[in-house]
């Protein structure tokens, strides 16, 4: 009976004076099944809990750089030392919802960039009626006239515009050369 | 070990099966029967003890004089092994009584010791320095004396016996208390294991803390889930520095890269203040951590997940309050 348990006969050899004996004939019988049994081996019993030593994952230190250039660091699995974002916190509407530039419209109150467009490029874009005009109701004269006038202003501020613009360029040299000649005096 | 054991109790067991029955008489008062018996029987024990006292002896001039442990220590060609003056943890706990105990979990030689925290994350010095005094200003709810507020029944039934946690009083602080990564990982009870494996790959990636699983506990037959058999969920728990990082990265890098995302669902909430919201696997596939490496992990195998936001206030008001002075932000109608 004893041979069969391997926990009890341990046991057994402290009280039991018979196998006590047994032990003491040391037949190679006996001492085989005895070697093995005395061997106390427990992945896990009531008694013994097993301390555990945490696995953690090893982690780098990182600087994220954000879209508006501002950096900070933190530790990530990821072992790039440097992350760069495209679309965070800085540049996304939903968390800056009062932003035109975010939202795509400009505020063009001198309509200065529509005039640029329409001499230099993008005609698409500034090819396209102002919105007061487009707002108009044919059928109502007041309102065409008043449109009328309005495209019409429009239509002289981007040539004022022009002119201006065109003035800078010519006068770049010219005022220059006058303030070069007055030191000289 | 094996082939010392008999030889321990051989020693022990042989006075015994010889018949020595010297025993000292009046040492032990009382006498029983069963002190007879061999089992109980001190004499071997009795004999083996010294009657001399070791703090009664003088020790000659040429032992004590002899006796430099500092020369010893410079004579000593080699270091000694470190088991000699380390102090090493019992890999087993062995409960209250017994006499060798493990070091508390702070002390750096115990076994379960975690080392840090080693750098103080963005989104916590934002919280420390900016938030927390106008969340406590904001919450605050000023009781004139004689005024008593009118009683509001429990939302969970009263702890009547001693409670788990002592607390003093309740907590003023809103604090974002721990973030739980869960994900549902479907195919792992469809196909094969491998899909947990990346998800929970996928998470510790993200989260930097390892992950554990989870079996279902209910029966869902048309998904084919058996409790107790299949394990079908992945979870990380983060708390402190890990958490903050958590957040900040979330916050400022991964959500605004969502496209259309309308914000946290003004809803979600358990009414007790801990917010859950989901992500996509392709929201999961932005994170810089897995955005580095996507080639390690199969594309579809990627797993979407919950996460949810515990908090310390009380009511889910507060606790969208906290997260969005954080920068989370929320759309829809505000259910408390």
């Amino acid at each position: 009976m004893a041979l069969h348990n391997p926990l009890r006969r341990t046991a057994a050899t402290i009280t039991n004076s018979t196998t006590t004996s047994m032990l003491l004939s040391s037949t190679p019988q006996t001492t085989g099944p005895s070697t093995a049994a005395a061997t106390f081996i427990c992945s896990q019993c009531r008694h013994a809990t097993l301390l555990r030593r945490p696995k953690r994952p090893y982690t780098f230190t990182q600087l994220i750089t954000l879209s508006d250039g501002s950096t900070f660091t933190h530790r990530t699995t990821s072992p790039a030392p440097v992350y760069r974002t495209t679309r965070d916190t800085r540049n996304s509407l939903q968390w800056n919802p009062s932003s035109n530039k975010l939202r795509g419209l400009e505020d063009d109150e001198a309509g200065r960039l529509a005039a640029f467009r329409a001499r230099f490029g993008r005609s698409w874009d500034a090819a396209a009626a102002p919105p007061s005009a487009i707002a108009a109701d044919p059928k109502d004269p007041v309102a065409q006239k008043a449109a009328e006038e309005a495209a019409k202003a429009q239509e002289q501020a981007a040539q004022e515009e022009e002119d201006n613009l065109l003035d800078l360029i010519s006068s770049f040299g010219q005022e220059e050369a006058s303030s070069g000649k007055k030191k000289k005096d | 070990m094996a082939a010392r054991e008999p030889s321990r109790y051989m020693a022990r067991a042989l006075p015994r099966a010889l018949g020595s029955t010297a025993r000292p008489q009046g040492i032990a008062c009382r006498r029983f029967a069963s002190d007879e018996a061999p089992a109980r029987r001190l004499s071997s024990q009795m004999d083996e003890l010294e009657t001399a006292s070791s703090l009664e002896g003088t020790v000659s001039e040429d032992v004590a004089k002899s006796f430099d442990p500092v020369a010893q220590a410079n004579s000593r060609k080699t270091q000694l092994p470190r088991s000699r003056y380390q102090f090493r943890s019992p890999k087993y706990y062995r409960g209250p009584l017994h006499p060798h105990q493990p070091p508390p979990p702070s002390d750096p030689s115990s076994r379960v010791f975690v080392p840090g925290p080693f750098s103080s994350p963005r989104a916590q010095q934002t919280y420390t320095s900016t938030i927390a005094q106008d969340i406590l200003a904001l919450c605050y709810v000023h009781n004139p004396p004689g005024f008593k507020p009118p009683p509001k029944a429990p939302r969970l039934r009263e702890w009547d016996d001693s409670p788990p946690t002592i607390r003093t009083g309740p907590s003023v602080d809103r604090v974002v208390e721990r973030i739980t990564i869960h994900s549902h990982v479907k195919g792992a009870i469809k196909e094969n294991s491998s899909w947990l494996h990346v998800a929970g790959m996928a998470i510790q990636t993200i989260s930097n803390v390892k992950v554990t699983t989870y079996k279902s506990k209910t029966s869902v037959p048309s998904w084919g889930v058996v409790p107790g058999r299949d394990t079908c969920a992945v979870k990380a728990e983060l708390q402190g520095e890990n958490m903050y990082h958590f957040l900040g990265k979330l916050i400022d890098v991964v959500l605004p890269r969502i496209k259309d995302w309308p914000g946290i669902k003004g809803s979600s909430g358990d009414s007790s203040g801990n917010i859950t919201f989901g992500l996509a696997p392709e929201s999961v596939a932005m994170f810089p951590e897995i955005e580095v490496n996507y080639d390690m992990y199969p594309p579809k195998m990627i797993p979407g997940c919950h996460i949810t936001l515990h908090t310390t206030a009380k009511a889910d008001k507060d606790a969208q309050l906290l997260l969005s002075a954080l920068g989370l932000p929320f759309y829809g109608k505000m259910i408390n």
